[in-house]
């Protein structure tokens, strides 16, 4: 008797179908990674083990972890949102670098010894200054149509290299005898950092994001609006939503987020603007956002757990004696995992007797 | 319904035989300790990756060379660190498993170095290129502009279209320096050279480090200089048939035919110099600054194709520098714009040195302000 | 014509054939015979187009056999029908647009040198042009092309193959009545000339008219075969349906009260820029049907859209109850109660994707009653509201908080229905409401559509189906490339033929005195570019 494999198209889905499914991804990454670790010569197991152990087996490492999701986790919800309209934001590295640029801006210029007035404006500049980022790609999308992937990935360029400007330039700080940074940021300029850790105060936006991202897709009118351009931009429009007036608020507001990560990640833990402060995190935020299949509480675990294989993976190399590519190769076959997950997602695969031919 | 079922079997089978396979080892204990070996842990935070052939590759073989000189020592490393928080975590596992002394080998650690160290006292920390310094924390770095100058004489002697062209990481003073000696050092063997820059914004980006060298020789210049961490720019001059004058290591694996020479790091030495105090308890804070005197730079094997009385001009500097008798940067030195910097006869001090942001005549670049 | 032949060109035996737990051919026996039309009737979903699709070799039974002229088959790509003699004309019909009439007539020919022989394909394409009376300019690029003429295009394609089985799937159903006799024309030529012929319809007269037998196919099964001189309309729509048919749209005279939707000179440009509708004027009044009739794609979606207040006017102006409009946004238009009802449920009409709640929410959710604090929705209302519409409707559904592409054709059509209709709309503007439906949901559009003209909603009908537009109208306008070619004020003593001629072009009062005796005076049509005086 013979066998053979059916893929078919699935048409509904649980929550429960879905958890089970990332939860599956993830499981079947650690098993592609396990094979590649096994390749280098190490124990997977004894590899994960070390890896958990670093990242999550002392309070240090939680906290580690916790200050690399929070980045992530705003990011994440900023380029979520965008991507439940379908409108595709990779900017959200520039939009980061904006909101740390216009962030120092707030503290050079505006200055204050009152914590909270300081971390207020600076917020406010950040908001403001990755909406404007992201408004920009909007605009040209809106108005003449053009591809926001493209625009909003050469703004990422274009912002890195006006951070870049300015901290070699006019705002290089004078006794870094030429070195380019600017000068650290005052006290007040600095968000609190709790329990003897790195954790700070970014922790709550990060949370609190959360939280309005599910209230405004669940609850609100313009979350409706968001969600109907997502699914059937044909049928929005025929339902009187206003496609470009939403593309330039949406990007906006995906934008003014990502801006957020920015002034929380040089506020919370650089202290200063300094030459290549983001390791990528608006592209990391693009895997956690697709991981999580865009529920925000889902971004908030994937985010979790993307710390969990960033610290862990220094572990990894210390403790392990591995190169740094290791780490690159678990995270590829977690990429490959959501990939496979997306196809079972969609198909349903039967194993079916064939009849005689 | 039963289908997905089988599904759901089917991956868990599949996952626990893979776990199968992946077993345990037996666990063996690690340490093979000697009686007379040293105990002690030290940490290497990297800018790039060991492989990247040039600086980071350059720390890696000195860490190595340490290594097999204390036995029983153990290192830990971590690659491609960014130069940020990410720095702090991993100087805080490396101390979590046990390292009591801790390299940071760039500048963009500094600060981070600065947080590490005050949380954690009984830990020495040396790093690389900086200024900042604590009970626990130290610098060390060397007078690379030493064997700069000893490049540049080779370079303008094999210059025939008086351009040089010079691939540059970062508008600092430490590539600043090293641009201005090299230029002093073409302009003595050839006083018409000229040395054009052109800023990567980057310290390893070897795509970025090819296209810099490619427009250089399109502008004209015969021989390419570079201060970046790969070999991406000997490659790309031997490609394209122009003397390189490499840097970091002996680079002539890259350009087999058209590598010059280069100014290349010892790291070895220090490494050791510093992990034998910190054995022995000898070790205080200060600012390492070697030079050729203590063979901490120094020049890579000069190609054949250049002139006798050039290597021989080079051999009578290298004298000359460690002996004192005369530095790279005595006077007189003008700016690019001709103004007088160092009065004829005078020395510049190692503070200005560190602090330098200007280019020398002769150099067509700007420095980003 | 009615000459018979005996040899079999195709025989299907028992062909079985089901999609995902649907089972759209069970055990079908169909067969063809030189020099015959053989109809395959049946409603959406009946099987016509799997069973087609099987012997075109596009999808390969699971059971039963095929046999064409006596040889036994197995197809495992078109490619394979083709070679066998086997042409299908789709409704779409898979023309390159920018290529002419004879690259699209050898493209994918076998056999064909490198470089082609334009001279000698030219030559062929003529003669066969000659032999079936199909004239068509062999090199016109296809996108200059009418729709008809490119069907023209798609059988010379198939001809040109020597296909011995032609199969039309609904051939007529983009053609004016002029050009549907000349497409009879053609197929009896080929008829005569010894090939078979497959035609897939629905149109009962047509049906009657083409066929020499018919075989009626129902959910997936076959009722019967018969030849054309044993049915008649009513037995065929009884085999179709399974259960008797009543042809009469029950509909009272009423009297038109105001206008309430009106344009005046409305230019609006497609969305390629190309002007699609060009200084239209219409008024529809209340307690009215005014159907537009017109061959789909001349510029019936771009009025209605503009009507609707989603595309914006070039020129003109749109008046909702004497209120210009025109400019402002959509939302505008819903306020002013303006229901529409596209032609594309799937695409348009409907987010398939979304929940049955969320898509009665779609076209209502920022209504006050569906509004909390202004920016959250009232999900609350909309669950109340979807639950009385449903059960008003009668829209069969697993559950409210399933997904709307969960509904069939026809209760999705109701669920638009339901969101369209159920807040009294002043105007209502229905596009190719019973497009694709079953006998009973498109009894139930059309009767719920005409509740809604008696209650005193202006209606504005758009359809490709002459019929529909000429039994549910209470006046009829034509529109041909974005012009209204004449406006009928009393459908019943119009013929097809005039019918046919304004949708082809001709305006209505170019007709010679004695053509519209049927109609109404010359001057009241509303001609183009003309100011007409604002009635209220």
């Amino acid at each position: 008797m013979r066998y053979r494999i059916l893929f078919k198209k699935r048409y509904n889905s649980t929550f429960l179908f879905e958890g089970f499914l990332s939860l599956l991804s993830v499981i079947a990454a650690l098993f592609f990674a396990g094979i590649a670790l096994k390749l280098f010569g190490v124990s997977p197991v004894r590899a994960y083990a070390a890896m958990f152990r670093g990242a999550l087996g002392s309070w240090y490492g939680v906290g580690e972890v916790i200050v690399k999701a929070i980045p992530l986790i705003i990011a994440g919800v900023a380029v979520a949102l965008a991507f439940r309209m379908k409108i595709w934001n990779i900017g959200a590295e520039g939009q980061i670098y904006i909101g740390a640029l216009a962030a120092t801006a707030a503290v050079r210029f505006l200055s204050t010894g009152n914590q909270f007035v300081m971390l207020s404006t600076m917020v406010a500049a950040a908001f403001l200054g990755g909406g404007i980022w992201g408004y920009l790609a909007g605009f040209l999308k809106a108005r003449w149509n053009v591809n926001e992937i493209i625009t909003t990935l050469m703004l990422n360029y274009i912002a890195i290299h006006l951070v870049e400007y300015f901290i070699y330039g006019p705002w290089r700080d004078p006794s870094s005898l030429g070195f380019p940074m600017t000068a650290p940021f005052p006290a007040s300029a600095r968000l609190p950092q709790f329990f003897d850790s790195r954790v700070h105060m970014g922790i709550f936006a990060a949370i609190l994001l959360i939280m309005a991202f599910r209230l405004v897709i669940r609850w609100t009118r313009w979350g409706f609006e968001i969600r109907a351009i997502g699914d059937n931009p044909k049928a929005a429009r025929y339902a009187g939503i206003r496609y470009g007036r939403n593309i330039l608020l949406l990007m906006f507001m995906s934008g003014a987020i990502a801006g957020v990560a920015g002034m929380v990640e040089i506020s919370g833990l650089q202290g200063r603007l300094q030459h290549g402060f983001s390791p990528g995190y608006g592209y990391t935020a693009i895997i956690v956002a697709w991981l999580a299949r865009l529920n925000p509480w889902g971004i908030l675990i994937v985010a979790f757990f993307m710390g969990v294989l960033l610290v862990g993976g220094d572990t990894l190399q210390i403790v392990m004696r591995l190169p740094v590519a290791s780490v690159q190769v678990i995270q590829g076959c977690i990429l490959f995992a959501v990939l496979a997950s997306e196809f079972i997602r969609n198909y349903r695969i039967q194993i079916v007797k064939r009849e005689r031919e | 319904m039963n289908k997905k079922l089988v599904g759901v079997l089917i991956a868990v089978v599949l996952v626990a035989a893979g776990f199968m396979f992946l077993r345990p080892k037996q666990e063996l204990p690690t340490a093979p300790s000697a009686e007379t070996a040293v105990d002690l842990k030290v940490g290497f935070v990297y800018v790039g990756p060991v492989g990247d052939g040039g600086w980071t590759y350059m720390h890696d073989a000195g860490r190595l060379e340490m290594e097999k000189a204390f036995p029983g020592m153990e290192t830990f490393f971590v690659e491609s660190v960014p130069e940020g928080p990410d720095s702090v975590r991993v100087m805080e596992t490396f101390i979590q498993n046990g390292a009591k002394l801790v390299f940071a080998t760039s500048f963009g650690y500094m600060d981070f170095v600065q947080d590490v160290a005050a949380k954690n006292p009984d830990v020495v920390f040396m790093h690389c290129s900086g200024y900042k310094t604590a009970a626990n924390v130290g610098n060390y770095f060397g007078r690379m502009y030493q064997a700069r100058y000893l490049s540049g004489l080779v370079a303008g002697k094999m210059s025939k279209s008086n351009i040089i062209g010079y691939v540059a990481a970062n508008p600092i003073p430490e590539v600043i320096r090293g641009i201005n000696a090299f230029t002093l050092g073409a302009q003595k063997t050839n006083p018409k050279v000229k040395v054009k820059v052109v800023w990567l914004f980057s310290w390893f980006d070897p795509a970025k480090e090819k296209e810099a060298t490619l427009a250089l020789i399109d502008a004209g210049a015969d021989v390419i200089a570079m201060h970046a961490d790969s070999g991406a720019a000997p490659q790309t001059a031997e490609e394209a048939g122009v003397y390189v004058v490499g840097y970091n290591n002996d680079m002539s694996r890259y350009a087999p035919t058209k590598h010059l020479t280069a100014p290349v790091w010892n790291w070895g030495m220090v490494y050791k110099h510093i992990a034998g105090q910190v054995i022995e308890g000898t070790w205080k804070s200060s600012n390492i600054w070697w030079g050729l005197k203590e063979k901490f730079v120094g020049l890579a094997p000069i190609s054949s194709e250049v002139p006798e009385e050039t290597v021989t001009l080079v051999n009578s500097e290298t004298e000359n520098i460690i002996s004192g008798k005369g530095d790279v940067f005595t006077g007189p030195i003008m700016n690019q714009k001709g103004e007088v910097v160092v009065q004829t006869g005078e020395k510049m001090s190692d503070g200005d040195m560190l602090g330098m942001n200007w280019f020398v005549m002769g150099v067509e670049g700007e420095i980003p302000k | 014509m009615k000459s018979r032949n005996d040899r079999y060109l195709a025989v299907m035996k028992g062909i079985e054939k089901s999609f995902v737990g649907v089972n759209a051919n069970e055990g079908i026996d169909f067969d063809l015979r030189s020099g015959e039309v053989h109809t395959l009737l049946g409603e959406n979903g009946a099987g016509k187009s799997t069973l087609m699709n099987i012997l075109s070799g596009l999808y390969t039974p699971e059971n039963g056999s095929i046999t064409i002229d006596g040889e036994k088959k197995t197809f495992k790509s078109p490619r394979d029908a083709i070679d066998s003699g086997i042409g299908m004309v789709h409704q779409h019909f898979m023309l390159v647009p920018t290529q002419t009439v004879w690259e699209n007539v050898a493209l994918g020919l076998k056999g064909l040198p490198f470089v082609l022989r334009k001279r000698e394909i030219i030559s062929n394409v003529l003669a066969i042009q000659d032999r079936y009376g199909i004239h068509v300019d062999p090199l016109a690029p296809i996108w200059q092309l009418s729709i008809g003429e490119q069907q023209r295009v798609a059988i010379l394609k198939m001809l040109y193959r020597k296909a011995d089985i032609l199969i039309l799937d609904e051939p007529t159903a983009v053609l004016i009545p002029q050009e549907t006799r000349a497409l009879f024309a053609t197929i009896r030529q080929m008829v005569a000339e010894e090939h078979g012929v497959i035609f897939i319809s629905h149109k009962l007269d047509e049906v009657l008219d083409i066929s020499d037998r018919i075989t009626i196919l129902r959910k997936g099964r076959k009722v019967a075969t018969i030849p054309v001189e044993n049915a008649t309309k009513e037995s065929l729509a009884e085999m179709m349906v399974g259960r008797k048919v009543v042809f009469q749209i029950d509909k009272t005279l009423q009297n038109p009260g105001r206008v309430v939707l009106e344009a005046k000179d409305l230019t609006v440009r497609g969305p390629r820029g190309r002007i699609s509708v060009n200084g239209f004027s219409i008024e529809v009044r209340q307690r009215e049907i005014l159907g537009l009739a017109g061959v789909s794609g001349n510029g019936q979606e771009e009025l209605c859209d503009s009507l609707a207040g989603l595309r914006k006017p070039e020129v003109g102006s749109i008046l909702i109850d004497g209120v210009p409009l025109e400019g402002e946004p959509a939302r505008t238009f819903q306020r002013r109660g303006v229901s529409y009802i596209p032609a594309d449920r799937l695409g348009t009409g409907l987010v398939t994707g979304m929940n049955i709640r969320e898509n009665i929410a779609l076209r209502k959710f920022w209504r006050k009653e569906f509004t909390r604090f202004h920016i959250f929705v009232h999900w609350e209302n909309i669950a109340g509201r979807t639950g009385q519409l449903v059960e008003r409707y009668g829209v069969l559904n697993p559950g409210l908080g399933y997904p709307a592409r969960m509904l069939s054709g026809g209760n999705l059509q109701k669920l638009m229905l339901a969101r369209e209709l159920s807040d009294d709309p002043r105007a209502v503007i229905a596009v190719q409401p019973t497009w694709g439906l079953d006998v009973s949901a498109t009894q139930f559009v059309r009767e719920t559509l005409l509740e809604q003209r008696d209650r005193g909603a202006a209606i504005l009908l758009v359809s490709d189906d002459l019929e529909e537009i000429l039994s549910m109208s209470d006046r009829v306008a034509v529109i041909h490339n974005g012009r209204l070619m004449g406006l009928v004020e009393n459908p019943d003593r119009v013929t097809e033929e005039q019918m046919g001629l304004m949708m082809a072009g001709t305006r209505l009062d170019e007709f010679s005195p004695q053509d519209h005796e049927s109609g109404k005076s010359p001057g009241k049509a509303v001609p183009e570019n003309h100011e007409i005086q604002d009635p209220l």
